[in-house]
């Protein structure tokens, strides 16, 4: 999978509201006040009353934006970073801690198809986005593995049961050649509900490196098909099915030395999902959840004779039949729910198909004991069959303090099991000859090698006991004030994850290179503040901002210069010299201060409204570059940086509207360091409702 | 990966070596000032195999007395890509390897090379053995780290190797660079398996 990003693109809407920006605003002035959110309990709560650090994307806010792909919406927020990594994609890094923490779910289902680790965020399209909820910390509790640093729920548009064809079509063009275009359709009866929503999308993708060859992000095109269906059998009994389809096709090319080689990259994804509710009675009501994906990737590359040269796939399948129950106590609500999840993935580098199984069920109780206090406890337990099982509990605890002033509390367990990879890999490095084994085949694997005399000598690892999932413990601290044209809301958070996965030899082969496999080996911790504040000028001009202070280290290298173990090489007099504790800066690729202004402005006279953001990243390293593996205040650094995206929306009479806008409007770029900065790009949109 | 902001860091860095260098100069008045630290460049070690077949060739050996490469059995020490052995102990049982005669040993130390002034207790010294290593290879475990990503071998800095030499006497030496000419940022395409280190020979003493 290759990289590839930030093309501008188009953005659209199938939202009435759209029309007339005089609306908009006062929607979205209003929308503030109740703002609801289901992804910190899986019911519907008030922002305000929610004891978790949340965060909300509206519709409204995706659309003036002008962006399109999940990756540009997602950058655009406070304490969210971007990460490029390796595999080509782009993760999300929530509160210090590595995207592939981070859980992705569309309509509250879990996305799959991590090549390397994380989640490609630009194969989601933005276009038909209701909002995007974002629940920071912990979740483990509901969500069990992976939801650890966070959870990420893109809410797609509901299904209306209305009997009037809606629909809209538009079409974006942006720099590189970009082209996309959505359009969707809205229909429905008394007790039925159908909607198509479809997207294609294409672009020439772009070039930061000197290579004529092989381009940063190479040309790919895309579409995404989502059919849904809502049926009404009776006020007490509906039934939703969801489909998503996801087909892209990306140029693959690689140049080793003076040989060239070229090929083609393709995912193909599928997402389904069948929900049946059932309100039994007015206090009791019965959730029927049946999900399952797949996800596959293939890629190839021939020689200059067409002969091929490296190919590497990976299909994976995920099923999940759950059951949720929601019961109302007074004002008080228990939530229960049990499930399994099947899983199973073939790729490259695996020797056989390999299956994940695990049962699970989780409780939660929110309670709201007085006036002022609300509290939340939940837990979940997942019974793996692969690795270890897992009990992770959590609680909340909101105060109102007054009618706008509230604190919140929460302490939680979050964990992330061993990817297969980890479990499973086979892999030679055919250049180097190295090894590297998954925990639960390398056993077998070693005694195959020693038994062909591969084996020069082992290092004496003993695999009897399941490796252990990688698990943290958060605590956040904030509060949310809120009174007529101002609201604000700050967050202190703490995080720390122990038997963080790493490689260790555990052998030497007879041709001098090691074989690697996986252990709990490190322990890392995160601690900062986010704030947030916006304020409403007048019913024309409105200004919100946002900062992140964050402090990410790893307690084995806190310690090691404690004890004055770490050095490091001064690259031109190559003289080694002792660190001091004060002179660690931390994890790579995290910034300690991360900042946001946004403004919105409309000229009611001419129905046009300009939206303007500035983004800003302070310093941060991405590799070592003084010889101790670590990145201290000696390194190489990125450069802060400042970004300005504008966008300016426009009325027009019989249901047309345009857009028209830039982002990075000042083409900053740092070839070497940040791949996924394109530079300026210009885009303009067109589109009418009907 | 080349560094946009190269030159600036090479300006700070400089400014900071010249700071280091200062307070070198002062720790070295400390009565062992005759000892001498000398740099031996390009040490070229080439192994063949690799890539995954069987690793083999000549060790390029090396003697601290008589500052060069030696043929003949007065060796300290030798390397074979990035396979660092002793002149004492057993063998290990790798392909090509060197017949040892002396009693040499290596003790492993994390500091600067200047801040090792005396030798280490003698447990901590290592020789080869039969499948160990007196010096652990593998990327992290002895003297380098290795990016599966840039293919670059990083020589860990603050690794002193306190050597006992063949036949007993001492030396302090740190690994500075795996390619030729030690550059000061080298890519996967600079040429590799050219040892730079610095060392300091004790040849009656056991005091650096």
């Amino acid at each position: 999978m290759q990289f590839k990003k930030y093309i501008g693109i188009l953005f659209f809407s199938s939202c009435s509201q759209y029309l007339v920006a005089q609306v908009e605003s006062d929607t979205l002035k209003t929308s503030h006040l109740k703002e609801v959110i289901v992804t910190g309990t899986r019911t519907e709560r008030s922002v305000a009353t929610l004891p978790l650090p949340t965060q909300i994307i509206t519709g409204e806010s995706i659309r003036k934006s002008g962006l399109s792909r999940l990756n540009e919406i997602i950058q655009e927020q406070t304490g969210l970073i971007t990460v490029p990594d390796f595999g080509g994609g782009e993760g999300i890094q929530i509160q210090g801690l590595d995207a592939a923490y981070v859980m992705v779910l569309i309509d509250g289902q879990p996305l799959f198809g991590k090549s390397a680790g994380t989640l490609d965020l630009s194969r989601i399209s933005v276009n038909n986005i209701e909002k995007i909820e974002i629940v920071k910390g912990a979740s483990s509790s509901l969500y069990g593995s992976e939801a650890l640093a966070g959870v990420v729920n893109i809410i797609t548009k509901k299904t209306t049961t209305t009997e009037q064809l809606k629909g809209n079509i538009n079409y974006k063009l942006a720099t590189f050649n970009t082209h996309d275009i959505s359009t969707s359709f809205e229909y429905g009866k008394k007790k039925i509900g159908f909607e198509l929503f479809g997207n294609y999308f294409k672009t020439d993708g772009y070039n930061l490196s000197e290579s004529n060859f092989v381009q940063t992000v190479e040309p790919y095109s895309n579409f995404t098909i989502q059919p849904k269906v809502k049926v009404n059998f009776s006020d007490k009994v509906n039934l939703l099915l969801n489909s998503r389809i996801y087909n892209q096709n990306q140029d693959y090319k690689s140049e080793v030395g003076t040989d060239k080689f070229r090929g083609k990259s393709k995912i193909n994804e599928w997402n389904n999902s069948i929900l049946l509710n059932h309100a039994v009675s007015d206090n009791f009501k019965l959730v029927y959840d049946l999900y399952a994906t797949n996800y596959k990737a293939d890629e190839y590359l021939n020689d200059e004779n067409n002969q091929l040269f490296d190919e590497s796939n990976l299909n994976q399948w995920f099923y999940r039949p759950e059951i949720r129950s929601h019961y109302k106590i007074g004002k008080n609500k228990l939530t229960t729910g049990i499930g399994v999840n099947h899983e199973t993935l073939e790729r490259t580098y695996f020797e056989e198909k390999v299956n994940l199984n695990s049962e699970y069920l989780f409780g939660q109780f929110e309670w709201f004991l007085k006036e002022k206090w609300n509290v939340l406890v939940g837990f979940r337990y997942d019974n793996h069959h692969q690795y270890q099982s897992q009990f992770s509990p959590k609680i909340g605890l909101n105060y109102k303090w007054n009618d706008h002033f509230s604190l919140k509390t929460s302490l939680g367990y979050g964990y992330k099991a061993p990817d297969l990879r980890q479990l499973y890999f086979d892999f030679t490095n055919s250049s180097v000859g190295y090894i590297v084994l998954g925990y639960n085949v390398a056993a077998e694997k070693l005694a195959e090698l020693q038994s062909q005399g591969q084996i020069l000598f082992t290092n004496g690892y003993d695999f009897s006991n399941s490796l252990k999932p990688e698990s943290s413990i958060n605590i956040n601290f904030g509060g949310y004030y809120k009174k007529n044209k101002l609201s604000f809301d700050y967050n202190l958070f703490y995080n720390t994850i122990e038997n963080l996965i790493d490689t260790r030899a555990i052998a030497q082969r007879t041709n001098g290179q090691n074989v690697f496999s996986y252990f709990n080996i490190d322990k890392i911790f995160t601690y900062g503040l986010e704030l947030n504040g916006s304020y409403k000028l007048n019913s024309n001009f409105s200004i919100s901002s946002g900062y992140q202070y964050l402090i990410a280290k790893d307690q084995t290298i806190v310690d090691k210069i404690e004890r004055g173990e770490i050095f490091a090489r001064d690259p031109i007099t190559l003289t080694s010299f002792r660190l001091k504790p004060s002179d660690y800066f931390g994890l790579y690729n995290r910034s300690k201060h991360i900042a946001n202004i946004k403004l919105n402005y409309l000229i009611p006279s001419i129905e046009t409204s300009i939206n303007a953001r500035v983004f800003y990243r302070s310093k941060y390293g991405i590799f070592d570059s003084n010889n101790n593996a670590i990145l201290d205040k000696y390194d190489e650094f990125v450069k802060g940086y400042f970004l300005t995206n504008l966008t300016i929306n426009k009325d027009f009479k019989y249901r047309f509207s345009a857009q028209l806008g830039v982002n990075n409007l000042f083409d900053y770029k740092d070839e070497n360091n940040i791949p996924n900065l394109s530079g300026r790009q210009l885009f303009t949109r067109i589109q009418y409702q009907f | 990966m080349i560094k946009s902001n190269f030159f600036k860091s090479v300006l700070i860095l400089s400014v900071f070596s010249f700071f280091t260098s200062c307070s070198n100069d002062d720790d070295n008045a400390s009565g062992t000032a005759n000892l001498e630290t000398k740099t031996f460049s390009n040490l070229y070690a080439p192994q063949t195999g690799g890539m995954g077949a069987p690793v083999g060739g000549e060790f390029t050996k090396f003697s601290f007395s008589q500052n060069a490469i030696v043929t003949n059995d007065s060796w300290d020490i030798a390397f074979r890509g990035t396979t660092i052995i002793v002149n004492g102990g057993t063998a290990i049982g790798i392909t090509d390897e060197p017949t040892r005669t002396g009693n040499g040993a290596v003790s492993i130390v994390s500091n600067t090379l200047d801040a090792v002034t005396t030798i280490p207790n003698a447990s901590t010294f290592n020789q080869d053995g039969a499948s160990t290593y007196a010096i652990p290879t593998g990327s992290g475990n002895g003297w380098y780290n290795y990016d599966g990503a840039t293919n670059i071998v990083t020589p860990i800095a603050g690794k002193v190797f306190v050597v006992k030499t063949h036949d007993g006497k001492y030396a302090k030496m740190e690994i500075i660079s795996y390619y030729k000419d030690a550059p000061a940022n080298p890519e996967a395409t600079s040429l590799t398996r050219y040892f730079t280190f610095k060392y300091v020979y004790q040849p009656n003493g056991t005091n650096f």
